[in-house]
């Protein structure tokens, strides 16, 4: 540290968050193993709600004080005359305490709060996947064990049938260690922006399928032979991951583990050895080759789609990936060019291919994890009970978005949210002449609370016009794949897995981009799977059928 | 040169023309010299151009990818909307704080234990050395220094960015051995005068260390002022937070660098456009930027200072 004074700190912030990451892990794996299975008693139900139930406002029967990580982003800076705090505690006679953790560096911060021991009760913001390093260590709960102190949680999962989701969370040791985020609806977060205006002006049809989507673009190249017209921002990798649905695969963000389950053979196997990964590289390589594909914004660092935008406001790129915000990035490029006026942007459904109009499976939003220590308190159980009226309960959701109804919105019979017209939400360009935002100077639909839990109405309530066509135009003409069987590996078989794991995704993501590019034709395609194979592929794919077998045979 | 040359008229070459000093290999030689300078000088000075260009252009600009050295739309709507921001003058006035508190700590720390080191007579000089030596190769760890300031109870105060920095090892054994090149006599002088240890440091030691010092000054509060790793672990109150917490959040976070992160948030975070990123970094690097052409020759002498041994 003392040396270190003397350069340059940011320069340095990439090395010393791995060292931070480092050592955390070791910190994950000496720290001792889960804690007793103590059910909530008698001496932790301190000002706890006797009548709780489903749909009832919570109240504490004794002030609740409940501490609390909070992301702070930088466009909605938190202040301290916030009224969704005091709204908060007026309700439910709980107190928020927060801990504030800069959005840009939030998830290194977690670690560190949680290993040292001095993370506060609740962490929010928590995504499927991210509590595993912690429930392994033990140093949350394992909150499957405390459903029965959350009946919004379950009336939720009923309603909107995501049972065999919440089953697919369970870790090894078959409960689950976070509370996540509900969604009535789920659509992909990343698709398909094209330039509608121009795709209507060479006679192209918005695209249904990948094959249609090719056809229309090379009418534009026809037209604007000077363009590339598909590109995507983010290294190829989100394009590739909605891509590989339509061909019954998995990759680029959506990777995973690398495996995908076959229903056939009810086995797992790697993806990016199967026919449809081939099929996929094949499609685009094509693109590559006739022009119609930006292979630069494959490759180019990703910078958050600076040079992207840019291409797309010169008009050389007419289709890229993104998601609603992109659209308002692409907009505001657009409109300080010529185009201004002119242009129309659409998101459109991902398209479909091969394995059917299927795109990825629906999926939780972020949720919640407790600190191990917050299971000794006096008031664990209200803290439960408030927690899932918080982040369940209907009453609490269109609190923590809209506010208070009849001040701030009011709500018609058929469940349309209507702002007042003295307050805005400028991040959704609501009202945007009422004298007070909602979001900046109230703290309501903020980014830690507001988004985790929704329904369709209140999911539709804020968004676009043109973003619940899209939700619409997705659930309408397109299927959800199916999750995968859950295949919980334990904490040795974590650690193998990864071993195994990272090499291999070396490879594929190597050759992956080789072969979309031209560098490496397809014909060395089995030359590359036998690649694969010589680094332990089998034996890795084995671990993950064992633990796959394992699990369904303790759980049925 | 020149003037050397001129001193010594009946050196060997007093009377022969300059020579090939004159010659057209070597005014080629400077000129492409210079050319060379001026273009690593505009490669430099470029990004800050284009910073201050974007400062004053509109967001829309910006992402189009118009905006080079010349600002587009000029306006100066960005700097207003910033410098109105409570949490940017809490930030500045916090980052003012740490670095003036933490300087002067520093100062005292360094040029008090770098004295006594300098002192060859006193017993377990070396050990002393050791200790010191011993953090430049070794320390604890992330967590541990974590729990460590967390159970001393200063997170969440100023002491825990200023304490854990406050004796750079590297400065205090330049300091020892510029101490160790002052002249004995002079101490010696002094003490026969009647001045005890600490009145020689006071008194003859310190006014006579003036351009280490500066240099020591100078080195603590660049330091201080850029220090982020510290603030980012032992902070979690917003109205502690120093500039580069705060500027690190709006860049680094609004720009979503990995994709992972793009992928899990999705809608949120690019929300703050590029003209209040650049407004920011110009307004936090200013105050560095102007003075540091007035203290840099001290940056030089600082550094030279450490490598020659007396």
């Amino acid at each position: 540290m003392k040396r270190d004074l003397t350069s340059g700190p940011m320069r340095r912030v990439g090395r010393r968050l791995t060292a931070l990451a480092t050592a955390t892990a070791l910190i994950g794996l000496t720290a001792c193993t889960a804690g007793t299975d103590d059910e909530a008693g008698t001496d932790n139900d301190a000002g706890v709600m006797t009548d709780y139930a489903a749909d009832t406002t919570f109240r504490a029967t004794e002030p609740v004080n409940l501490s609390m990580l909070w992301t702070d982003w930088p466009d909605v800076p938190i202040t301290d005359s916030w009224q969704i705090f005091d709204e908060i505690e007026k309700r439910t006679n709980v107190s928020l305490d927060l801990t504030n953790v800069p959005f840009s560096d939030a998830v290194e911060k977690r670690s560190l709060l949680i290993s040292s021991g001095d993370a506060p009760e609740v962490i929010p913001l928590v995504y499927t996947g991210e509590e595993q390093q912690f429930a392994a260590s033990g140093a949350v709960l394992p909150l499957s064990d405390y459903v029965e102190y959350m009946p919004n949680f379950q009336k939720r999962v009923e309603e909107w049938d995501l049972g065999a989701m919440v089953e697919n969370l369970r870790q090894a040791d078959g409960k689950y260690y976070m509370m996540p985020g509900l969604q009535e609806v789920s659509v992909p977060t990343f698709t398909l922006i094209i330039r509608k205006d121009v795709f209507d002006e060479v006679g192209a049809p918005v695209p249904e399928t990948w094959d249609e989507l090719r056809e229309g673009l090379a009418m534009i190249k026809e037209k604007y032979p000077d363009s590339k017209p598909l590109a995507d921002g983010f290294e190829g990798q989100s394009m590739l991951n909605y891509a590989a649905h339509a061909f019954g695969t998995v990759a680029g963000w959506g990777f995973g583990n690398g495996t995908f389950f076959d229903e056939e053979s009810g086995t797992f196997e790697y993806a990016a050895t199967s026919d449809g990964y081939r099929d996929m590289l094949e499609y685009f390589n094509g693109l590559a080759e006739d022009g119609l594909l930006d292979t630069e914004s494959f490759t180019a660092a990703n910078d958050g789609m600076g040079t992207v935008t840019e291409k797309f406001a010169a008009g050389q790129v007419f289709a890229a990936s993104g998601s609603n915000g992109t659209v308002q990035d692409f907009a505001t490029a657009l409109d300080a060019t010529d185009a201004k006026g002119t242009y129309e942007l659409v998101e459109i459904a991902p398209p479909g291919g091969q394995a059917g109009q299927i795109v990825e499976p629906r999926n939780f939003w972020n949720g919640f994890m407790i600190t191990a220590d917050a299971k000794d308190d006096p008031q664990f159980v209200a803290k439960l009970q408030f927690l899932d009226w918080l982040y369940y309960s209907a009453e609490a959701r269109d609190l923590l978005r809209w506010g208070v109804e009849g001040e701030t919105y009011t709500k018609s019979a058929d469940g349309t949210y209507t702002l007042a017209p003295d307050y805005s939400l400028g991040a959704f360009n609501i009202n945007p002449d009422g004298k007070t935002d909602i979001q900046t100077d109230l703290g309501y639909s903020n980014n830690v609370l507001a988004d985790s839990t929704e329904s369709r109405a209140l999911k539709q309530s804020y968004n676009t016009p043109e973003f619940v066509d899209y939700i619409d135009s997705v659930l309408s003409t397109r299927t959800p794949r199916d999750p995968f069987p859950p295949a919980p590996l334990d904490e040795l078989e974590l650690e193998q897995a990864s071993l195994l794991a990272t090499p291999l995704k070396d490879t594929v993501d190597t050759n992956t981009l080789k072969f979309v590019l031209g560098e490496r034709p397809l014909s060395e395609w089995d030359a590359y799977v036998a690649e694969l194979e010589a680094q332990n592929l089998q034996e890795y794919v084995d671990l993950i059928n064992g633990a796959y077998e394992r699990f369904a045979e303790k759980n049925g | 040169m020149v003037t050397s040359d001129a001193m010594t008229p009946a050196g060997p070459r007093a009377g022969v023309p300059i020579g090939p000093r004159d010659s057209k290999g070597y005014r080629l030689f400077t000129g492409l010299n210079a050319g060379v300078l001026v273009l690593v000088c505009l490669v430099v000075l470029y990004p800050f151009i284009t910073l201050l260009a974007q400062s004053f252009s509109s967001a829309g600009a910006i992402k189009a990818g118009l905006v080079n050295a010349v600002p587009v739309d000029f306006n100066i709507e960005t700097y207003r909307a910033v410098t109105q921001d409570e949490r940017f003058w809490t930030s500045y006035g916090n980052t003012v704080l740490y670095t003036v508190v933490g300087t002067v700590v520093a100062m005292i720390l360094t040029t008090t234990f770098a004295y006594v080191i300098s002192k060859q007579h006193l017993r377990g000089r070396n050990v002393l050395i050791g200790i010191a030596v011993f953090t430049m190769f070794f320390n604890g760890g992330i967590i541990p220094n974590y729990v460590l300031i967390s159970s001393l109870g200063l997170k969440n105060t100023m002491w825990a960015v200023v304490l854990p920095g406050a004796l750079s090892v590297f400065n205090l054994l330049v300091m020892k051995s510029f101490f160790e090149n002052l002249p004995r006599e002079l101490e010696e002088a002094a003490q026969l005068d009647g001045l005890g240890w600490f009145g020689i440091y006071v008194r003859i030691v310190l006014p006579l260390s003036k351009a280490v010092i500066a240099t020591m000054v100078l080195f603590y509060s660049v330091a201080y002022w850029n220090d982020w790793f510290s603030a980012f672990l032992y902070l979690d109150k917003n109205e502690l937070f120093p500039m580069s917490l705060y500027l690190r959040n709006l860049i680094a976070g609004a720009s979503t660098t990995t994709a992972e992160s793009a992928a899990a948030i999705g809608t949120t975070g690019a929300a703050i456009s590029a003209n209040i990123k650049a407004v920011t970094m110009v307004l936090a690097i200013l105050p560095i930027l102007v003075v540091y052409p007035f203290v840099q020759r001290h940056f030089v002498s600082g550094v030279m200072l450490g490598s020659v041994k007396g």
